[in-house]
Parts: C-alpha cells; sequence; structure tokens
C-alpha cells in the first residue's frame, strides 16, 4: 500500500533538524502546560492550533502531538507534589506518587513517573506504526453505504463518554449537530441558520469552536471558584539521601512487567475509542495491585503503582491515533484536536491519508517516536524547573491563556468575529459543564455532524431512498452491529466496571 | 421555537434531493423537545453550581466581550495590558510585580510571537 521509500522519505523529513525544533518545542510547552493545573494539554493544543497555521502541515502536527505527549509527563508533576493532578489521567499517579513525595523523595516520585511514561508512550507507538497501515487497507473497501454505517458506529462510541445521564449525552450530541448544520448544506448548498452573518456561510470556524468550549469555558469555570486564592508555593522536602532523587536501574527493571501489563492495557483501551487514558490508568492500577506479592504497599509510596498508572495513561495517547488515521474518527479531545489541525492543514483523516499522504504519515510516526525521546531528555532535565512552575500564580497563567486565545483565534479566523463566536461558546461550554451536559461529546458531535450528513445523503441516493436495503451490504452490517454492541457496552457494562475500580462514577470519561 | 420558527424562517425551502436541508435541524429539534422532557421530568444526581459562582463566570465573560470591543477600537497593543490587568485584579491578584508581568511581559511576548516571528498581524 505504502512503498518502502515513502516510509523511508517519512521518517527522514521528521528527523530534519527543522521538525525536530518543532518536537522539542511541543514537548516543552506540553510539559510546562501539564504542570501547571488545571492549563493541561488539551488546553494547550486548543490554544495551539492557531498559532501553527503559518508552518507546514508536519512540523504543526508534530507540534501538537509534542504538546500532548509532554503534557502527560508534565500533569504527573502537581499529583505527585500537591496530590493535585495537572490532568485528570495523572489522578491514579497522585495515589502512590503523593504518599512517596511526602516520605521525602519528590524527584524519585516524578522520574518514575517520566521513565514509565515514556515507555507506555512508545510501546503504544509502534503499535500504531505497525497495526494502522494494515487496517487503513481494511477501510479503503468502503463505499458512502459503509461510510454511513461508520459514522452511525462513530455516533455509537460517543455513549462511552455520556457520564451519568444517557439523555444528557443524547442532548449535548444534538447540540453538537445542530451546531455543525449552521451554514451551508452539503447537498442543496443553501444557506442555513445564519441569521444574516455570511461569516459563516461554510460553517461555524472549527478554531472558534473548539478553543471556546474546551479552552475559553474551563478557564472561566476555574476562575468562578477561585475566591482571591493565590495559588501556594510548593515546599518540598528532601531526605538528602542521594539514592532518593533518582530510579535505579534496578528499581527500573523491577517494575518492567508492571510496565508492559500498563501499556497494553492503555493500548487497547486507546484504540477503543470513547474510554480514555483516566479509566486506562486506573484499570492499570487495580491490575497491578491485585496481581502484586506485596498489595499493602499500593497507596503508601509504591513505584509500581506509579509504573502501572503513568505506562497505561500515556499508552492511549498514540493508540488513540488507529482509529483517526485509518478510519477519520477521534476517539477523545485529544485526538479530535489534531482531526480538526490536519482539517486546518487541508488534509482529510481516514483511510486514504496513507495513499495521499503517506509521506506526512510516516514522518508524524517519526515524529512522535522522536518526542518520546524528547520528553525523557526534557523530563530529566527540566523536573527541577517544571517544580518552580507549578508554584507559578494562576492569575497569571490564566490571564495570559486569555489573551493568547483571543489572538490565536483571530489569526485562524481572519478578524474579531471569530473572537465573538469563541466567547459564544465558550459561554455555552460553561453553562454545559454547570448543568452536567458533556462538552467532549458536543465536540466530537459537531465534528462528525458534516460527513454523517453527507453519507446519509449518499446512502440515500445509492439505495433509492431505502435504507433497508443496507443489509445487502456486508461490511455496513457489521459495523451497525459493532455500534450496537459498543452502545451495549459502552453504556452499561464498562461504567460500571470503572465505578468498581475507581470508585468514581464519572471516572470513565 | 426551533422547530416551529428559526427552521422554518431561517432555512431556505428545497423539495429535490433525498436529504433536505431542514432534515438534520428537524431531527435534531424533536430530538431535543423529547429529551429535555425526559430530563425535566426525572430527578438527576447532579449538583447545580452556586448562583454566586455562576454570577462570576458572567463576570469575566462581560470583562473578555468588553475587552474584545476594546480590541477592535484601539487594536490589540493598546487594549491588551488594560485586559490582562482587570482581569487579574478581578481574580485576586493584588502584588505589583506579577501585575506588571501581566500588563508588560504577556502582551510583549504575544507581540513578539505574532507580529515578529510569525510575520501575522495582531487584532
Amino acid at each position: 500500500m505504502v512503498d518502502f521509500s515513502t516510509i523511508l522519505a517519512g521518517f527522514g523529513d521528521a528527523f530534519t533538524l527543522w521538525n525536530l525544533s518543532f518536537v522539542f518545542f511541543g514537548v516543552v510547552v506540553g510539559q510546562f502546560v501539564g504542570a501547571v493545573p488545571g492549563i493541561g494539554p488539551v488546553m494547550a493544543m486548543a490554544i495551539a492550533i492557531p498559532f501553527t497555521f503559518g508552518l507546514d502541515t508536519l512540523p504543526a502536527i508534530a507540534f501538537l502531538v509534542g504538546v500532548n505527549k509532554g503534557g502527560l509527563v508534565g500533569g504527573a508533576i502537581p499529583a505527585v507534589l500537591m496530590n493535585t493532578p495537572g490532568t485528570p489521567d495523572a489522578a491514579a499517579t497522585a495515589l502512590d506518587g503523593y504518599p512517596l513525595a511526602k516520605k521525602g523523595k519528590p524527584l524519585k516520585a516524578t522520574k518514575m513517573a517520566l521513565f514509565s511514561s515514556v515507555t507506555g508512550d512508545t510501546f503504544s507507538d509502534v503499535v500504531l506504526i505497525t497495526v494502522s497501515a494494515p487496517l487503513a487497507v481494511l477501510a479503503l473497501r468502503m463505499g458512502p453505504v459503509e461510510v454511513f454505517a461508520l459514522m452511525i458506529f462513530a455516533f455509537s462510541i460517543l455513549s462511552g463518554l455520556i457520564g451519568q445521564s444517557l439523555v444528557k449525552g443524547v442532548i449535548a450530541a444534538a447540540l453538537g449537530l445542530l451546531a455543525a448544520s449552521i451554514g451551508a448544506d452539503p447537498e442543496h448548498y443553501t444557506p442555513r441558520l445564519i441569521f444574516g452573518y455570511y461569516e459563516v456561510y461554510d460553517g461555524l470556524p472549527l478554531a472558534s469552536v473548539a478553543i471556546g468550549m474546551l479552552a475559553i469555558s474551563e478557564i472561566i469555570r476555574r476562575l468562578s471558584q477561585m475566591r482571591g486564592h493565590v495559588q501556594p508555593a510548593i515546599i518540598i522536602d528532601e531526605t538528602g539521601n542521594k539514592d532518593d532523587r533518582r530510579v535505579t536501574f534496578a528499581e527500573y527493571w523491577g517494575c518492567r512487567f508492571t510496565m508492559l501489563r500498563g501499556a497494553m492495557i492503555g493500548t487497547v483501551l486507546g484504540a477503543l475509542p470513547g474510554i480514555g487514558s483516566t479509566a486506562a490508568a486506573f484499570m492499570s492500577y487495580a491490575t497491578a495491585k491485585a496481581s502484586s506479592k506485596d498489595p499493602e504497599s499500593f497507596g503508601k509510596g509504591s513505584l509500581h503503582g506509579i509504573a502501572a498508572a503513568e505506562s497505561a495513561n500515556s499508552a492511549v495517547v498514540g493508540a488513540n491515533l488507529i482509529p483517526l488515521l485509518t478510519l477519520g474518527i477521534p476517539g477523545s479531545v485529544g485526538a479530535a484536536l489534531i482531526i480538526s489541525a490536519f482539517m486546518i492543514h487541508g488534509v482529510q483523516p481516514g483511510p486514504l491519508l496513507f495513499i495521499d499522504q503517506g509521506r506526512l504519515i510516516y514522518g508524524l510516526f517519526g515524529a512522535m517516536v522522536m518526542a518520546n525521546v524528547i520528553n525523557l531528555l526534557i523530563g530529566q532535565i527540566g523536573l527541577r524547573v517544571w517544580i518552580k512552575v507549578v508554584s507559578a500564580p494562576e492569575s497569571m497563567i490564566f490571564a495570559s491563556a486569555l489573551l493568547l486565545c483571543i489572538v490565536g483565534v483571530s489569526m485562524a479566523t481572519g478578524g474579531l468575529f471569530g473572537v465573538a463566536v469563541m466567547l459564544v461558546f465558550a459561554a455555552l461550554g460553561y453553562l454545559m459543564t454547570v448543568f452536567g451536559y458533556s462538552v467532549v461529546i458536543f465536540i466530537i458531535a459537531f465534528f462528525l455532524g458534516p460527513r454523517f450528513e453527507m453519507s446519509l445523503s449518499q446512502s440515500l441516493a445509492i439505495t433509492n431512498g431505502d435504507l433497508s436495503k443496507i443489509v445487502d451490504y456486508p461490511i455496513a452490517l457489521a459495523l451497525l452491529l459493532l455500534a450496537a454492541g459498543s452502545v451495549w457496552w459502552l453504556t452499561w457494562k464498562s461504567p460500571k466496571a470503572t465505578e468498581e475500580i475507581t470508585g468514581d462514577p464519572t471516572s470513565h470519561k | 421555537m426551533l422547530y416551529f420558527y428559526i427552521i422554518p424562517n431561517h432555512i431556505e425551502p428545497v423539495d429535490t434531493g433525498w436529504v433536505y436541508p431542514s432534515t438534520i435541524p428537524n431531527a435534531v429539534a424533536i430530538i431535543l423537545v423529547l429529551s429535555g422532557t425526559a430530563v425535566f421530568c426525572t430527578p438527576t444526581r447532579h449538583c447545580a453550581r452556586p448562583a454566586s459562582e455562576v454570577a462570576r463566570a458572567g463576570l469575566f465573560l462581560a470583562v473578555l466581550c468588553f475587552g474584545i470591543w476594546l480590541i477592535s477600537k484601539v487594536g490589540f497593543i493598546w487594549a491588551a495590558p488594560g485586559v490582562a490587568v482587570g482581569l487579574m485584579a478581578l481574580m485576586g491578584e493584588r502584588r505589583g510585580f506579577w501585575l506588571l508581568m501581566g500588563a508588560g511581559a504577556t502582551p510583549a511576548v504575544i507581540w513578539l510571537l505574532v507580529d515578529v516571528l510569525l510575520d501575522r498581524s495582531l487584532p
């Protein structure tokens, strides 16, 4: 499907100094924002997307992947030092990381988190590189009817993100579809719901909706909970023992099976859209504890506990790209943002990517591998710097983030109209969060909406208006059955399993 | 309102093809009515946020709206320091050093990044 020379050329592109510098910069930014509780890699990616417009596609996407990967490493730092995870993914890391830091070994805890994170991430990247091209070959055999069934399947995976209320999940998805229908309709190209604003004739600007819903609304939510409180500086007690500041090879090697198990759990759950890295981290932690010879040490500063959580949550990142690159389905918010970055750069994710943009995809794979190496190096050098970052005042960080959002969206949409749209969606996102509606479901439905409508229109044309003829298409039928199965699994079985592990009914989101 | 007023008045009627421009919005309107009724009629475990917190969020959004209006009038370079200081003061920041950083360093770094490095114009 993709010849060897394309693969080599792609990897060659990734290893140019120019592209490596963007991966490096992305990892630095990712670790920085991951270390700040409340910002996180998703918000950083949302803010950064408009700033990548001027770049070629590969450095732009590689930069965003670097932010995502670096963010997971950085997220462990406040989890370990403050028992306040910088990202939800790092919540399981805090269970053992924080007790270990309290014992006077904060650097040992953060370094174990770094090593296991890079190990898990590398494992899932290898799986991604190995399986995505063969899966894309299968996906290429699909016509419009199969694509329609795939869209139904894509919507069914949203049920994995629904949480406590099925009805609220449906409402969030419906609102996302409604927002996606603003602008010209795909069949007749007549304007819909534009209310005289011809700026949205081609649809609502992706950057405005994504940044408004994901970044601004989250910042506003956090600001509304602040009461003149300035984040306290962290006092780190150390034992003074050199061995307590590092992870020896024997300690790392002793955790190899824990990390391998965590990486496998993270990869499998990451490849299934809609489950998420938080659930993977807790599942891996619970499995490691259950199979440990010394389960009592868990929760009291066990290196195995940190290794289990970090290897699993980081493995999800690479695996998340499997449905994105092969089917064009975003399985998480991070993947949805990467898909939007692809689209903004004129690249349509899906199985054709491997034919049309093989060199770009293998360049991306190369960049991902290099991001892991850089993550390790920057993490080793920068841990002490990021520890200082955790104590930076939130007021400064949030004010800067808001200004960056305004400038970024203005650049992306060519003026302040897009910024106004961003504020409308920020208000909507805030209200949805306040009333318990999933913003993630809204965003994914918004991304899938136009493709869903187009594939529905094409399928009706092919089947002459009789969708029951879909049974004549075996792949489509299989996808519909898979959709029904995933709704059953993700709505009823998976939340119960996750709740049993985490004790938190919302943690599977 | 969406089904009976907004969609008929703001979507051009078309009677050819398989999926009309109003098909998806109408379907969404029906889903919203049915689901909204279900949410209204069923008890929820979700705890609402305190009204003061929602009002505070509204205040921050209002400051942002004002900031964007100000940017449209005088430009980012002149408006950004005031917007940054206003937001930081509203967050409870009273330390002069950090307020100065917010007013000076942040807009300066953004100008350097966008105007100088990326060669794009600021709003």
